[in-house]
This record gives C-alpha cells, structure tokens and sequence, in this order.
C-alpha cells in the first residue's frame, strides 16, 4: 500500500481533470493526478528538442490491425487506430448493433495520454447557450415539437442545476488560461470578456461557407439584428501565451498546417490541457503525476472513498489511500468514468447502493446529433473539373454561425434544441487522409471506400451511368483532380434528446487486458434526433449552395449521422452523460457539485455530468465547469 | 546480408544515450503490461499459437526506432535515429542480467540493458538505448545471464548461413530488401505500376523531371539520404518493410499471390521474365484479378488462394500509402508522391515539414 499525504487524487488529465489539479496546485494543495496513458512532449518540453509528436499521417492513423475479440460480429475485420488511442483487442468497447449483434468499436475513446482527448481533438472551443442550460424549461408546455410522437422529448429534457450565467465567468477563465482564438462578436453567447486571441488568416476555400451563412443567417433574427457568422474558436494560440508561456513562431500563418484534427501538436500550439495547465506547475513540489497507471477500482468506508486502486506501468497492482479530508475526482471521459464506478459498485453491494440508488449510472448517456453537407467547390457558375486549394494550410475550421440557436429557428422548425453549424478546412487536405477517410469519415471504416476501389466522378460530361472510376492509374489522377483540395464541408452539432435507454453498461463476458468487464455501449436516435438531423444537414448543404460552392443542390452531399451504417455506434468523441448532475438526488447521480450525492469526497468531472449534450463541442464546457468545480473544492480542502 | 557499422564515434564502438525511463514505460506498459489473455493479437495467423506475441499489443514496435537529436538546437545529428531495445523479465524467466549484442556494435560487444524503475522500484522491464544510422538493418540477439536468445518480443527474424537465427531491425529509410526475393520485389513493381499514375504520360514526365530536382537538391545537400527513384517512387520498398513490421500478418498474402502471379504471368507468355512482359500483359491481368466476382481470373488457381481480389485491394492499400507517406517508411522515395501533387494542384507540402525534407524552420520532425 502507498500512503500519501495528497489532498487530492484527479482521475484523468483531460479536459475534465487537468484544470482542476491546476488550480488546486496552484492554491498550493497537494495534488496527484494518475493518468492512464503516456506522457507525450511538445518540442520545447522536450530534452532533445524533439516531440514525441509528428506531422506524419500514417504515424498518427496508423497500420492495419485485426479485431481478436471472442464473440464479436466483427472479429476479424480491420481496423486502425492513433498511437494513442487503446488497443482494441486489449480494451475494447462493444456497442449493440439493432440486428442485435455485437460489435467491437474504436468510437467512445478520446485518447489515452496525458492531456486525453485535448491532444487529438481538432480544437473547436464553443460555448454552450442559454437555452442548453434549461432545455426543461424552455420546452415546458411547448406543442410545436416535431416528431415526437409519444412526448418523450418534453419529458426527458433537463435543466442544468446551473445556468450560463453560473457558467460565464469560467468561459472565460477557459479562454484566458487555456489559450483559444477566434471572434465573440456575432456570437448568440454574451461574453463578459473577450480573451480570444487573434484568428488567422481563413483557408480561401472557406469563403464559400461563409457567404452562405451570411445569407441563411439574415432570415433569423436576435435581439433585433440578422444573425451573422463569426471565427470559429478554436484551442490554438496565435499570439503569444503568457499564462503557459508558449511562444508563437514569427511566421504566424506557419500554424496552419493542417495536422490537427487527430494529432498532437509537436510545436504544443494546440492548447492541450497539457501544454496549457499542466506542464506550466508539473515542476511545482506538490502536483505529482503519475503516468501509464491505470485505476481499476475504488474503495470505500461509509460516505468516503478511501482507497484507489491502480496498475503501476509494470502492471502490479497498487492500492493509494485516501487520506481523511482528500477528495477523489474521476475524469476519464465518460465512458470510462461509468465504467470504473460500475466496476466499483460490482465489487461492493454498499459502494452500488451509495453510487446507484436510483438505477441512473451508466444511463442517459449522450453523445451529439452532428452530420452536415460536403461538396467539391465548383463555383457558380459550376466549373468542371473543381476549383482547388491548398487544404494543408488550414487550422480544423474558419468560420461559424449560431442562427440555428436562435429562438427563431427552433420555432420554426419545432426543434427542442439548437445547434452550432460550423465549416471544416483540415479535412481530408493530405493525400492518405483524403484517401482513407474518402466516403466516410469515421474511425471505425477507415480505407474501407477506398478499399473497394471506385469513386464517383461529378464530370458533367459523363452520362450519369459512366461515372464510376477505378482507383489506380489514370482514375487515380482524376480522383485527385477532382477531390484534392477541393472538398469543403459544413457541419452541425447539436443536442441530443436524452433517454434512459440510451446507457453503458458492463459487458457480461468480454474482459480487457486486466480482465475487467469492458463497457458495452447502447444507444440509438430519437424519432427527434433524426428529425433535427435532417432540418439542420438541409442547413447545412443551403449554406453551401447559397456559399456558391455548388449550385446544384443534387451535387451535394448531406445527411445526419443516423444514416449511417454503424449510426448506432457513432459518437464522434464527444462522449457525454452516463452520470449526469441535477438538483434531486432521485434524478441525477451527481449533485450541483459534481459529487455523489451518497459520498461525501467523491467528484466526477468529465462530461459524464451533462443532463444534456449542449449544441456545440463539449470540451470547452467541461473544461469551465472543471474550473468551477475546483473553485468549490477550494471551499473545503 | 549483414550490413557492417562503420565506426563514426572514436571513443565507444557504438553511440549509447542516457535511458528514458518514461520514455521506455510510454511504450512498454500500454503494448506488455497485461494480465495473460487469449491471444487477440494475433490478426489471423501473424503468429503461430502458442507464440506469447499474440498476446502483445503491437509487438513490432520492439525495438523501438525514434528520431534522434543531440541537443534542442543542434540540427547535426538527424542520419541517426534512437534505437531502444526492451525486454520483460516475465519473457526471460524472472531478473536476469541481459544484454544486446548486434552488427550495430561488431557483433561481440555486450551492451546491458538497465532496469526500469517506477517510483524506485523495478518495473520488470529492461531497456538501452543507442544510436545507429538511418537506411540499416541490423541481427541482434539478447545475452540473458549469458547465455544467447533471440527477442521474445520482436517478431523480425533471420536466419542465417549456417542455420543460427537472429533477431532483425531496421531503420529509417531502409531500403535493402527483408521480406521479398529480388524476383518478388520486381514483379510487384509492375503491378504498383497499374495502381500509380506515374506511367501515364503525365507521370512519366513528372518522374523523369523529378530525377533532375533530386539530383540538384542531393548537390546542394538538401537531401541527404540517396534514393532510388522507379516507377514505384519506393512503394516496394515500403511494402517490403510494413510486411516486416507492422502488418506481416498480410505476409503470407504476397508470398502466395506473387508466386501464383509469376506463374500464371509464364503460362500467358513463356518467352519473357515476368518482369520484363508488356504493361498490356500487366493491366490485363490486373484488370482481371480487380474486375467481376472472385472467380473470373483465367488460370487462377482458386484451390491454393480463393480472393485476388482481396489481394490487389490491399496491394492498393499498400501502393498508395507507400507513394504518399512520409520517407522515412521507405516510400514516396525523394518525395516524389507529394512533389507530384503539389506540380499538379495547389500543395505546399514542404511549408509544413521538417528541414531538410520541407523548409518549416520550427517543427524538427
């Protein structure tokens, strides 16, 4: 056993836990933070100068591995994953497919290392509304709902045990601390301070969304004015940052490189909970980090968790007691939150009764309803073959627009909730990229259209039956003349209706490498959710034939991710729910403080706390209501 | 096949850097820390059963083979890269002393590998780290109180001359041949060739123009390494080594289709090697493998390996990554997949990318 003197033991690194181990260190308590993965550097965090990160596509998604797991429908299928993400086979996470099968996913994992998700994500910072705090409310005695046959949406919607205004002033610590740029103005969000730094200079082929969302966002109205788009902000500094004392380079354009979305940044620019929290106090005496362990257990006396038990990185299992007064706070994004407890309560009938009274663990599990519409640019008049640009200068998105927020639109459409539509400028701007995620973009079917073979062509010189061309040779070279660089997409994120259906649980046969049940994911779309998809993708593909991106309606492609094939297992990293706070304990797990209600030190702060998904990225929510969880640990360590 | 080290540093016969122990746990405890399980990783038939690897996450990734750099501003040292070798006392029968010896360091030098601690305490796992030139290959084999073993970890093996058998490695950039014969490696170049566009008109030019830019950039030492540009830009090459490393669960794969290929190429034409035939000779079977249900290949043996479909699919796969992917992986030879994007289409590739591949002046690779 280790005994220990910490104040604190935070589950996690990632958005969830890293900015409350800052500020409790820096309030000068004894933090620990444990953290599954590896602790990888930015170049000038480096002792050789040099980043355990690299702008390498195949080193970033990298070769071909075979699904081992007994029992799965897809075992023996491909798959490829980041040199962060877990390995499958050793820990995977299984989602119920409606043929009622069973199949192993890479979806419900941010990544394993420090910083989590935060290192790979393409950085989009958006705050949540008003109206995301208080969904119950604001649908209470509504009878314009569409496609909501049975009431469900009414009657599941929550309001947040806090409001935006509750919210607001750690928005902007977020922005200030962590280092986001972008605009505020035309923002539907007030914004008490504007710590936004600089954007950069947009992509070219991003004026073609814009335009568009200046043209929708005129029909819709807030507070008089039409609503208009604003940069979209994102995690990356652009000017120097002196609360982690990261330098820009001199050529700031530079920072455009296009290995974002699904890398970590060598030069730590993308503002990782690492680069940005972390790194700035981990030579402080009193935060220790402990990385490559992995917590497997909790354990309790009464109304206190007492002991966390972990794997040190040999693997040999070690027990961390919980000192009197210490607080444990888990934040291993959310599917993994849910599982420790639930592996916890397995193992203790009286941590079950004090974590589960109410059966809602593991339940109301969220992700976002999201989809959008993609073209090639041809301008209008449509040219052939496409217009081209250079992609691979280009952040993860220029431009943003919140008129599907507006009061306005969900009137119009009858939607219990908005949305955030947004362009995206570094996908598919290298060539393997382009060419393993060509036809899909999830990380379950990665090569899988390419691998078959064909794509088809938008010539509008070829009858419509001879379009299909082989991937190889000369189809090759028009495949990249019509798709390299000239690919722009619009995208939605939005609320999802929550449902107890829709919930985690512990699988009753597939164990991982430490044999512990793994986390059987089930979840499906709401008649609503498939609506709002549909309204919101049509949005998008607007934007895009109103940006002059494509004239031809027909020529775009839209749809919301319930179309997909595998729609059940989607979740697109924003793992959301499963132990959601509120103010009664018989319909939350967590009280307003993020605590369980029955335990009296035990917190939980990744997103598993959200009632609702917010119609925007999660990330910069959970990391406010971090920041606002610790203000309240400060209250009593 | 042996590949000798030229001494480059007077003083040690081989470059040692100062062990990482976090650098080592990064890796060693999400691919080996694990309770024993069914053997998942096996993807298919990589291993044979029983083999202890099948139960390791990714167990190519031993010895591990990193960048290296002197000091965060010396450029100097970028020919070498960081090898780390890693070993588990669990694999070795419990602590033992251990110790690499390879071509890398004449073949008799012991080198021992330190124990990892964590918090003090061992963690089980051994490791070194040296430095040795990109574009080798290397046999090693541990010394465990000793007494010689091949890597219990590692899956690259060779045997050699007079029946010993060593572990295998390499580096960077290496482009000397590992899994194919020399007739394998050619034949599979006429097929890459099917797949890329570089034997269209357009393609040639560009490679024939590209000949000339490497040349200049080898003069004015921008590109240091050599690289021997085909019609393949090093997609062979690639292939060769990922079937090594990464995915030498598709080895197999190769092995039975090049040989049926060469055949059945011989039966079609019996005057010519088959790596000399017609392209028509090539697309034609190409087309064949690639069109309709699997079945329609004239004289394939659908007995011996009923998919080739499924073979040209991951030929493909293969091919492409290998054009587009970073050099180091031993494709894109010279750069020239991306050069021949950005001759064609708007794509500052270099704007990005490590000197002296690209011109960006803060990312070192």
């Amino acid at each position: 056993m280790i005994t220990n003197d910490f104040d604190a033991i935070v589950i996690g690194s990632g958005a969830g836990g890293a900015p409350i181990a800052q500020r409790l260190t820096l309030a000068g308590k004894s933090v620990l933070i444990l953290e599954k993965g590896p602790l990888l550097q930015p170049q000038y965090l480096s002792e050789d100068g040099l980043s355990d990160f690299k702008r390498d596509e195949l080193f970033a998604t990298g070769p071909e591995k075979r699904i081992g797991i007994e029992g799965v429908a897809n075992r023996g299928k491909a798959y490829f994953s980041s040199h962060v993400e877990p390995d499958l086979n050793d820990e995977p996470h299984i989602y119920r497919e409606n043929d009622n099968l069973e199949y192993a996913t890479l979806e419900g994992y941010t990544a394993q290392v420090i910083g989590g998700g935060t290192q790979l994500y393409g950085a989009v910072h958006l705050r949540f509304t008003t109206t995301d705090f208080r969904l119950q409310s604001f649908n209470d005695g509504r009878t314009d709902l569409r496609a909501d046959p049975d009431g469900e949406v009414r009657r599941e919607a929550r309001d947040w045990p806090i409001s935006y205004d509750d919210l607001e002033p750690y928005y902007c610590q977020v922005e200030e601390l962590v280092g986001i740029n972008g605009t505020s103005n035309n923002q539907l969000k007030a914004f008490s301070i504007d710590n936004l730094q600089q954007p950069l200079t947009p992509n070219p082929i991003s004026a073609y969304a814009h335009q568009g969302m200046v043209i929708q966002g005129e029909q819709y109205r807030h507070q008089g004015q039409p609503v208009s788009p604003y940069r979209t902000p994102l995690a990356v500094i652009t000017e120097d940052h002196a609360p982690s004392n990261r330098k820009v380079p001199a050529e700031r354009d530079s920072i455009r490189s296009s290995y974002v979305n699904r890398y970590g940044d060598p030069l730590g620019l993308k503002s990782s909970t690492w680069v940005s929290l972390l790194a700035p106090v981990a030579d402080r005496p009193n935060l220790a980090i402990w990385c490559n362990c992995v917590v497997t257990l909790l354990r309790h006396q009464g109304d206190r968790v007492t002991e966390v038990v972990f794997r040190d990185p040999s693997g040999q299992e070690q027990v961390l007691q919980v000192k009197a007064g210490a607080v444990v706070v888990v934040a291993c994004s959310a599917i993994e939150s849910v599982r420790l407890l639930q592996l916890s309560e397995l193992a203790d009938q009286e941590f079950s009764r004090r974590i589960n009274p109410n059966n809602l663990l593991g339940r109301y599990f969220l992700t976002h309803c999201f989809g959008g519409a993609e073209t090639a640019v041809v301008g209008n008049p449509a040219s052939f073959p496409p217009l081209q640009f250079d992609k691979s200068a280009s952040l993860d998105s220029d431009w943003a627009i919140d008129y599907p927020a507006s009061e306005d639109f969900l009137q119009e459409f009858g939607l219990w909730a908005g949305a955030a539509i947004y362009n995206n400028t570094s996908d598919q701007a290298l060539p393997l990229s382009l060419a393993r995620t060509h036809g899909s973009q999830d990380i379950d079917t990665i090569w899988q259209t390419f691998d078959a073979g064909f794509w088809q062509s938008s010539d509008p010189s070829l009858p419509a039956d001879q379009r299909s061309h082989p991937l190889h040779g000369q189809g090759m070279i028009d495949f990249f003349r019509e798709n390299f660089g000239t690919r722009l997409s619009v995208s939605f994120m939005a609320n999802q209706v929550p449902l107890p259906s829709n919930r985690i649980e512990l699988h009753r046969t597939v164990v991982d490498k430490w044999n512990r049940p793994v986390a059987l994911i089930i979840k499906d779309w709401h008649s609503h959710d498939r609506y709002l998809m549909d309204v919101l993708a049509n949005q998008c593909r607007e934007i895009l034939r109103l940006g002059n991106a494509n004239p031809n309606p027909d020529g775009i492609e839209s749809g919301g991710i319930y179309m997909a094939g595998n729609a059940r297992a989607r979740i697109a990293n924003h793992i959301l729910g499963g132990a959601r706070f509120g103010l009664d304990r018989n319909d939350s797990v967590l009280n307003r403080d993020c605590r369980a209600w029955d335990f009296d030190n035990l917190y939980v702060t990744d997103g598993s706390f959200m009632p609702t998904s917010g119609g925007a990225n999660p990330t910069h929510t959970i990391e406010a209501n971090a920041f606002r969880v610790a203000d309240h640990l400060l209250n009593r360590l | 096949m042996l590949v000798r080290q030229k001494c480059i540093f007077a003083m040690a016969s081989i470059p040692l850097v100062k062990l990482s122990e976090i650098y080592v746990l990064n890796v060693a405890t999400k691919h080996l820390a694990r309770e024993i399980l069914p053997a998942r990783n096996t993807y298919g038939d990589a291993f044979p059963a029983g083999d202890p690897r099948g139960q390791i996450s990714e167990a190519w990734r031993f010895p591990i083979i990193d960048r290296y750099a002197n000091t965060p501003s010396l450029a100097g040292d970028e020919q070498l890269n960081k090898v780390t070798f890693v070993v588990r006392d669990s694999d070795l029968g419990g602590p033992k002393e251990v110790a690499v010896i390879g071509s890398f360091a004449g073949l008799y030098e012991q080198i021992p590998l330190q124990p990892v601690l964590f918090m003090g305490e061992p963690t089980g796992f051994r490791a070194c780290s040296l430095l040795v030139p990109k574009q080798q290959l290397h046999i090693y084999r541990f010394m465990v109180d000793g007494q010689p073993r091949i890597d219990p970890i590692n899956p690259q093996q060779r045997q050699l001359d007079n029946g010993s058998v060593w572990s295998l490695f390499f580096t960077e950039a290496c482009s000397e041949l590992i899994t194919f014969q020399p007739w394998e490696a050619r034949l599979l170049a006429r097929l890459t060739e099917q797949i890329l566009p570089f034997r269209t008109g357009d393609g040639e030019q560009f490679l024939k123009n590209h000949v000339n830019f490497l040349d200049r950039q080898t003069a004015a030492n921008r590109f240091p390494l050599s690289y021997r540009l085909d019609n393949s830009v090093g997609a062979v090459n690639f292939i060769d080594k990922i079937l090594s490393r990464e995915e030498r669960h598709h080895r197999s794969n190769y092995r039975i289709c090049l040989g049926i290929i060469d055949t059945l190429l011989r039966e079609r034409n019996s005057f010519v090697d088959t790596h000399l035939m017609s392209r028509e000779m090539y697309a034609e079977l190409y087309e064949q493998m690639l069109s309709g249900p699997d079945g329609t290949v004239p004289g394939w043996p659908y007995g011996e390996y009923g998919r080739p479909r499924f073979f040209m699919e991951l030929v493909r796969r293969h091919t492409y990554t290998g054009a587009f992917s970073h050099p180091k992986y031993g494709g894109n030879a010279g750069a020239a997949g991306w050069q021949f994007l950005a001759s064609r289409y708007p794509f500052d590739w270099q704007a990005a990318l490590e000197a002296p591949l690209g011109r960006n002046t803060d990312y070192r690779g």
